[in-house]
């Protein structure tokens, strides 16, 4: 039942959306309502993982599933979401779009919910694949809502490369699933994740190394790991300010989980350090490749997504960590998630009084947008993990969990890399915050309901930074165990 | 002597293969659609061998479907498209053809030798042709990253498609229905917003050539 009152709602959002020949706020209004719901249904599958622990399923064949770790992310995403919905234009305002423009985004946006929602509750792992791959198309549709040149280079640079890339995934998924039937023969459940968990130690290791490596190049180059990030930067500095808010933050927590379902299971057939050390590498590489590209950087838009790479590769080499790194990766994933679609929504903030996302075009904002501008700030120090924002805490936990393993040298060329992404950022900050604006921009920004929002998620990163709460705490612990098994 | 089966089956999975080698050595788009059409065509007869020979209904099913969607659907819209865009010929690739050709082979001696631990422990009838299908794969990934046109490239990555298509039915003998049906699902709506945005680029850009989508930079 949960499980419906979770679905239904994007879908019936997405309906309406399309019924209605011209858009009007009131839809705008009713989808963002149903996103409510579907946020009360993720928490209410988060409340009942935490009482039972036990994983809940529906429907025939088991088709839905719900554990600890799904119920971790329906929360982050129906969250996310919900913000997302809120704060989209049509709500109010339209920022510029027609109504076919509006109509056309509430459609996909809802649908690319559904894709992800589906993808984190789906039990077979085939299924959580083309609810991935339908995130791809969905999300495409909204990045040309205004047909330029750049969006439509950006559009296209992302849909092939991604869809490339989640094919190799479906490359992995067959290979996995080919060594299932040859021992077992047929089976509709077998690519149910439990059965294939269980199984797992029975099959051919060296079947699964492939395998893995097709799963982790594929759902990496839809969570953006290095070196198959290379859409990101140009999808997430032209997509419209909440898509990129939903696609840096949700979809890349739904790809990362869709590859800890797979290193799980690629852990139970393989042993050993097979899949960490590779997730080790990447994770090492992205954040490379991230902090240096952070100082080139000359758009804001782009400097988040460069920004979601870091993390991305801070993310991976958690996985890569053992039982604390998971701890820490998970803990980190949170805080991403809330913390990168804040910024994305100031960004578009600033996008709409400057008229540029070139940073060079961007000076005096605490001047122009005291409210954003102090906003953008706290955020920014948020994502380069300075205290008393949640972020710190995971990176530090992070670190523990690195030193602890003994890998020193690995953790110190992190940390460097995160000291260059630091100067990065702050320099960047400086010169967005202060100096003269530019001729032709007004002064000043009268408060608003939108600002206090993401003021709202700011605190609970505040609030992430200085406790960790006790359910939020007992669902990683429950994670980290029944992965541990 | 290996059986009926495993002949035919290495048979029709080596023609697919070929079908993918022609993308690398023909220049104009209509080529293209033509080896892509008959590839597909190819390869329904590769699903219906197998659901013959394991005697699965279910396959029949999805080689009907396959057919339609892959033989005819597709390389319809294809034709409209290169009519509507006109057709200009794969002038310069990244990669020449002799170089291509030669690749091609190096990318299939590479399957041949990724794969073989799987064939080693495969006792399935079919194992033959799975070196085939990664080398398509491989082969469609190549053609992908090499070609300049919005067109080539889409009909590359329906040839890449096409050989993890290959890899399942002869490695796992069909996925689950549901799977494929959402895999088929995928695959046309994918398809439908490719095919949207070679309009856009053509109408943006006046040319359809990728090349020029070099805007973006830092």
């Amino acid at each position: 039942m949960t499980f419906l009152l979770l679905l239904l709602p994007p879908l019936l959002a997405a309906g309406l959306a399309f019924i209605v020949r011209s858009y009007r706020p009131l839809i705008g209004w009713i989808n963002a309502l149903f996103a409510l719901v579907s946020l009360s249904a993720a928490l209410g599958l988060a409340g009942q993982a935490l009482a039972g622990g036990e994983a809940l399923t529906f429907g025939p064949g088991q088709f839905l599933r719900s554990d600890s770790l799904s119920a971790l992310l329906l929360v982050c995403v129906t969250a996310i979401a919900a913000l997302t919905l809120f704060l989209s234009p049509g709500l109010g305002r339209t920022i510029g779009y027609t109504d076919t423009q509006l109509r056309r985004y509430h459609l996909f946006i809802n649908l690319l919910l559904f894709a992800m929602l589906l993808a984190v509750v789906a039990n077979n792992v085939g299924v959580m694949w083309v609810a991935i791959e339908a995130t791809t198309i969905f999300s495409a549709f909204i990045i040309p809502l205004t047909l330029t040149k750049s969006s439509v280079e950006a559009s296209w640079k992302y849909i092939l490369l991604s869809s490339v890339g989640i094919a190799l995934a479906f490359a992995g998924t067959v290979l996995a699933y080919l060594d299932f039937v040859a021992l077992g023969g047929e089976a509709q459940n077998a690519l149910n994740w439990p059965v294939l968990r269980a199984t797992a130690p029975m099959l051919h290791p060296e079947i699964m190394r492939l395998a893995f490596i097709f799963l982790l190049v594929g759902y990496g180059t839809k969570a953006g790991i290095a070196p198959m990030h290379t859409w990101k930067p140009d999808a997430y500095g032209e997509a419209p300010a909440p898509l990129g808010a939903l696609m840096s933050s949700a979809l890349l927590a739904v790809a990362m989980y869709a590859l800890l379902r797979w290193k799980v299971v690629t852990d139970a057939a393989v042993g050993g350090h097979y899949a960490d050390n590779l997730l080790l590498a990447l994770g090492l590489l992205s954040l490379g490749i991230a902090s240096f590209s952070l100082v080139l950087a000359r758009n804001y838009k782009r400097l988040l997504a460069y920004s979601s790479i870091e993390h991305t590769g801070l993310i991976c080499l958690g996985l890569g960590l053992g039982p604390l790194g998971l701890f820490a990766a998970l803990l980190h994933l949170v805080n991403h998630t809330i913390a990168k679609a804040l910024m994305f929504f100031l960004a578009g903030n600033i996008e709409r009084r400057y008229l540029s996302t070139l940073m060079e075009n961007v000076r005096g904002l605490l001047k122009t947008m005291p409210g954003t501008g102090v906003l953008f700030a706290a955020g920014l120090l948020a994502l380069v993990g300075l205290p008393p924002f949640g972020l710190f805490v995971s990176e530090f936990a992070l670190f523990r969990a690195g030193f602890a393993l003994g890998y020193f040298w690995l953790m110190g060329a992190v940390l460097v890399l995160l000291a260059v992404a630091f100067v990065a950022f702050i320099r960047h900050l400086n010169h967005m915050l202060y100096g003269v604006p530019p001729a032709g921009v007004t002064i000043g920004e009268a408060g608003n309901w939108r600002n206090g929002l993401l003021g709202l998620g700011l605190a609970v990163l505040v609030v992430l930074g200085l406790t960790l709460p006790a359910p939020l705490m007992g669902l990683l612990n429950q994670i980290v165990v029944s992965v541990a098994r | 002597m290996p059986t009926l089966f495993a002949q035919l089956s290495t048979l029709l999975s080596s023609l697919v293969l070929l079908f993918g080698i022609t993308l690398l050595w023909r220049r104009s788009l209509h080529a293209y659609v033509d080896a892509f059409q008959w590839q597909s065509v190819t390869l329904s007869i590769v699903f219906a061998t197998v659901a013959y020979f394991t005697s699965n209904p279910e396959l029949y099913v999805v080689a009907a479907i396959f057919f339609v969607l892959k033989a005819v659907i597709i390389p319809l819209y294809l034709n409209r498209l290169e009519k509507q865009v006109g057709e200009r010929p794969e002038s310069q690739p990244y990669v020449n053809i002799a170089t291509s050709l030669a690749s091609a082979g190096l990318l299939v001696v590479l399957a041949y030798l990724i794969t073989y631990p799987v064939v080693r422990v495969s006792l399935l009838p079919t194992r033959g042709g799975l070196p085939l299908a990664m080398g398509l794969i491989f082969i469609g990934l190549f053609a992908v990253i090499t070609r300049k046109q919005a067109l080539t490239q889409i009909v590359s990555f329906l040839v890449l498609e096409n050989g993890i298509a290959l890899l399942a039915v002869l490695g796992t003998f069909g996925v689950p229905l549901i799977v494929e049906l959402g895999v088929f699902l995928d695959v046309l709506m994918g398809f439908l917003v490719m095919q949207v945005f070679v309009y856009h680029i053509h109408g943006t850009f006046e040319s359809i050539d990728v090349e020029q989508l070099n805007r973006l930079k830092h």
